[in-house]
Formats: structure tokens, sequence, C-alpha cells
């Protein structure tokens, strides 16, 4: 039986205590379609076929679930899978959209879907700052969409984005290193390009805590930190936000943060990249864009990409 | 008791050595999602920690001589401290295969990230090969003793390497170094004021 046809623990037990809810018991389990915990469950999504990933090996499904950064857990990338599923509720999870819009809302996450027409399939490259990388089938629908809602003003220039604070359920935000809730932001003109999702799944399933649940942004073309977690705010900004890594370490992480191999890290080349699951050797060259030149340089015309890296 | 210490070491050491294999046999995903880099960090981190340790010994001996175990460690300080060596190498190693071969190597060689760590392994090889009773006879006693003492400069380079590589605070270094900085600042200040005692 391959990983990803197996239940989470998580979505398991969350299934459970919502057929103890109903009163239904063990005999109704078998009457409830796969994957229906989550707060993003029961939206099919068919692949779409500009964005299917051709020639890309998907990573499995077990890596992409267990090899996470996600510093509201904890910095270490193997403990977040426990950390992020011992309490921490996302469901119900509602987003305020708001700032210097025409159409301010706060909406629930399912109720987002259904407005935004339901979510695709889109498998991308997900290249780490770390040099390390991934090919992810996510569930998701374009960023552009909900700016279309907004209808942002003609000042908004930015997109910023905040993820939830509740230190109680999540032990990283416990500690004073970073100044959270984390916050993230793109350009008007990037949020509005076609790579940029809000992605609510992947391999078909809602989204693991670990990986962002219920709704995170995925832009492929950056390197994963832009690709904000588990959202709760949009706001549209005349000025551009500082994102959290540029607040903390701005000699190492940049607002535009486009993947360059030509631009290394302080500590490290960017040249090249770990494949996560190709074993010992496993190293392959970095894209430009991590491969998505074609979709995204022109954002970028005549900009210095060495210095607004 | 003497070669009781010594058993105790060799075996602390060689779990501490053998440990990975036990994720690696389990498969557990975020282990094999990057074996090489896992490999790399524990090792480092090994080193680290017996470097640390046997540093810490001399102090502790000194300030607490009543306490019979740091004593007793205290003789085997070679073998720790060139275990701790051989966990650099391994680390050295791994680093090799993770970054992808020499060429690449030398391509990030000039980073002060990986400069410093590679100070700190070659600090590491001097005293591993003068480590041995024919190094400490040929060199005399108050030479070899200066020698090592290169001991403490490796500390600082290995401090500096392992906070560069901490992205949201060097909060992991400050809980492995602060111990040895407490030792080694009581020491000191136990010698300042013997010092002045006897003039």
């Amino acid at each position: 039986m391959p990983a990803s046809t197996v239940t989470p623990e998580e979505a398991f037990y969350n299934r459970r205590r919502f057929l103890r809810k109903l009163g239904l018991g063990l005999a109704g389990s078998a009457l409830l379609p796969q994957g229906l915990a989550g707060a993003t469950a029961g939206f099919p999504a068919k692949l779409n076929p500009k964005f299917d990933g051709a020639g890309l090996k998907s990573t499995d499904f077990d890596y992409v679930t267990s090899y996470n950064n996600f510093y509201e857990f904890s910095t270490d990338k193997g403990e977040v899978k426990k950390l992020a599923n011992e309490g921490w509720e996302t469901e119900p999870w509602s987003i305020q959209i708001g700032g210097l819009v025409e159409n301010p809302f706060k909406i629930d996450v399912n109720g987002l879907i259904k407005k935004v027409g339901g979510v695709e399939e889109r498998i991308y490259r997900f290249r780490c700052v770390e040099a390390w990388s991934m090919v992810v089938p996510w569930d998701g629908f374009p960023l552009k969409k909900l700016i279309e809602l907004a209808q942002p003003d003609k000042n908004a220039r930015y997109i910023k984005f905040t993820t939830f604070l509740d230190p109680k359920s999540a032990p990283g935000q416990r500690g004073r290193n970073i100044d959270w809730p984390y916050v993230e932001s793109l350009t008007i003109e990037e949020a509005n390009n076609d790579l940029a999702i809000l992605a609510t799944g992947v391999y078909g399933k809602p989204l693991p805590n670990q990986n962002g649940a219920p709704i995170r942004l995925v832009v492929p073309w950056k390197y994963g930190f832009k690709s904000i977690k588990s959202i709760v705010k949009i706001e549209f900004t005349r000025n551009r936000p500082r994102n959290t890594w540029q607040l903390l370490a701005p000699q190492e992480y940049g607002f535009y943060a486009n993947v360059n191999p030509e631009v290394d890290h302080p500590r490290w080349s960017q040249a090249s990249e770990r494949i996560i699951g190709g074993g010992f050797f496993a190293r392959q060259p970095t894209l430009p864009f991590n491969g998505y030149e074609k979709e995204v340089a022109h954002l970028y015309k005549g900009l210095n990409l060495r210095l607004h890296y | 008791m003497r070669f009781l210490i010594k058993l105790l070491i060799w075996t602390v050491v060689l779990l501490a050595g053998l440990y990975p294999a036990y994720p690696l046999i389990r498969a557990e995903a975020s282990v094999l999602a990057d074996p090489a880099k896992y490999l790399l960090e524990y090792y480092g981190k090994t080193a680290t920690l017996l470097f640390i340790g046997v540093l810490s010994l001399s102090p502790f001996k000194i300030l607490f001589p009543k306490f019979e175990l740091a004593r007793d460690l205290n003789r085997h300080r070679r073998l720790i401290g060139v275990s701790s060596f051989f966990f650099a190498l391994i680390h050295l190693g791994f680093y090799l295969v993770y970054t992808g071969g020499f060429t690449a190597f030398f391509e990030d060689i000039e980073k002060p990230f990986v400069l410093l760590g590679l100070s700190a392994f070659f600090l590491l090889l001097i005293l591993a090969v003068t480590s041995t009773n024919r190094m400490v006879r040929m060199l005399g006693g108050k030479k070899w003793k200066w020698l090592h003492r290169l001991a403490y400069v490796a500390a600082i380079l290995i401090l500096f390497h392992q906070a560069l590589q901490e992205k949201a605070g060097a909060v992991q270094t400050v809980y492995f170094f602060a111990p040895l900085a407490v030792l080694q600042i009581m020491r000191m200040g136990r010698l300042f004021t013997a010092k002045h005692k006897s003039t």
C-alpha cells in the first residue's frame, strides 16, 4: 500500500471525534469517504494540465509531510509533524482580508474555496533557501481570484500575509527569538502572476497541520520561506511590509527571495540543491527562478537581482 | 576503577557513534529525507559536546576536588579528546558527501562559516596527532602544554561555527557553551584570588 493512500493518523482521530459528535459510533465510519476530516476536505481537485509537472518526479508523501520548516512548532524539521498535531486546532478557520481594498471581508476557509470555484491540482517544484528541494502536488486556487474578490484600490501595491498566533498550541511561538506572528509579503504584480496560488491540500488531501493547514501561500519561483503557512490575515498596503526573515537576518534573506543559483547564501552556495528523498548523493543544479523563468522573469526586468536578493 | 572508567567512556563514545543507525534502520522519513545532512549535523554536534566535555573536566576538578567522577574522568582526557576529533573527521566526511564532492567544497571554502569549521578541524588534528606519549616526550612537557592550549582557540572557533549555523538566534550554542564558559571563568577567578593571596 503506497504511503499516499494511508489516512494520516491525525485525520483518523479527527474523524473519530467527528463521528462521536454525531453519535454514529464505529459502525458509521465505513460510510464516510476517505479524507473527510480537515477544514478543507471535500473539494476534489483536477490536475491543471498547464502545471502538470511534466518531467518531474513528485517527492513521496511521507517526505513532504515529515520534513517541514515550521518554526512556530520547532526549528527541528523532524519534530514539526509531531508538535503540530498535539491539539493545535485548524478547524474552523477563517481569514480576514482587508487594508486598501473596496471589499474587505472575513470568511471561513471552506466558504472561500466555494466562492472562488473550488481547487485544482498543480505540481510545482519547491526550493528551500537551505539548498534542498522537493516536487509537490498541491491543491489550491490562484491568488489572483482572491485579489479580484477584494478589489484593491489603486494605492495598493503590496500584499501582506500573516500567520496565526497561538503560543498555547504552538510551542515555537513561546520563544522570543522571532517576533511572532510570522509575516510575508508580495508585490501586487507577483501576487497576480499565474503561478501564485493559495494551497489547501497536498496529494489530494487537506493540508496536514505541519504543511500549513488549512491554507497557505505557494510561490514556487521563490525560496520556500516566502510561501507562508496557516494564513489568518491578508492585507493590501501601499508601503512594502518587511517579512519575518528579512527582519531577522537582512544580510541573508531579502524581500524578493527569488530562487537564484548565482547569488550565494553567506554560508552556502545556491548553485545546486539536495533532492529530498534522493539518498546520500542526490544533488541537482538549481534553476533560475526555480525553473519558472519564462513565467516570472519579466516581473523583475531592470532590477539588479544581486542587490535585490 | 581506572578500567571501569575507561570502559564507561568507550561505551558512551561507541553508543554515540552508532546511534544514527537507529533512525536509519527505522527508516524515519525526516532522517531519510536528507541522510547526509542528518549525519553531518549529528556528528558535528557530538564532536562539539565531547570537546566541551573534555575542556570542562580540568576546571571541574579544580573547583570541585571532592567530586570523584570528575577526577577519574580527568585522567582520560586524551581518550575523550581524540574521540571528539574522530567525530569531527566523520562530520567533515559527511559534509563532503552533502556538498557534492571536492569541487563544490573548494568553491565554498572562503565562506566564514566553512572556514571556521575547517580551521577548528585542523587544530583538532594537530592536538590529536600530538596526543601520544611519544609526542609529549619529544616536545617536552612545557612546550606540549603550551601547544595544547590551542584547544581553547579551537573551542572559540567551534563556538562561532555553530552559532553561525543557527538561524533564529544562537540558542543551542548558548546551551552548549555556557556551562564551559562558567567553569572556565570560575577557574580563572580561583587562580586570580590564589595569586593575590600568595603575594
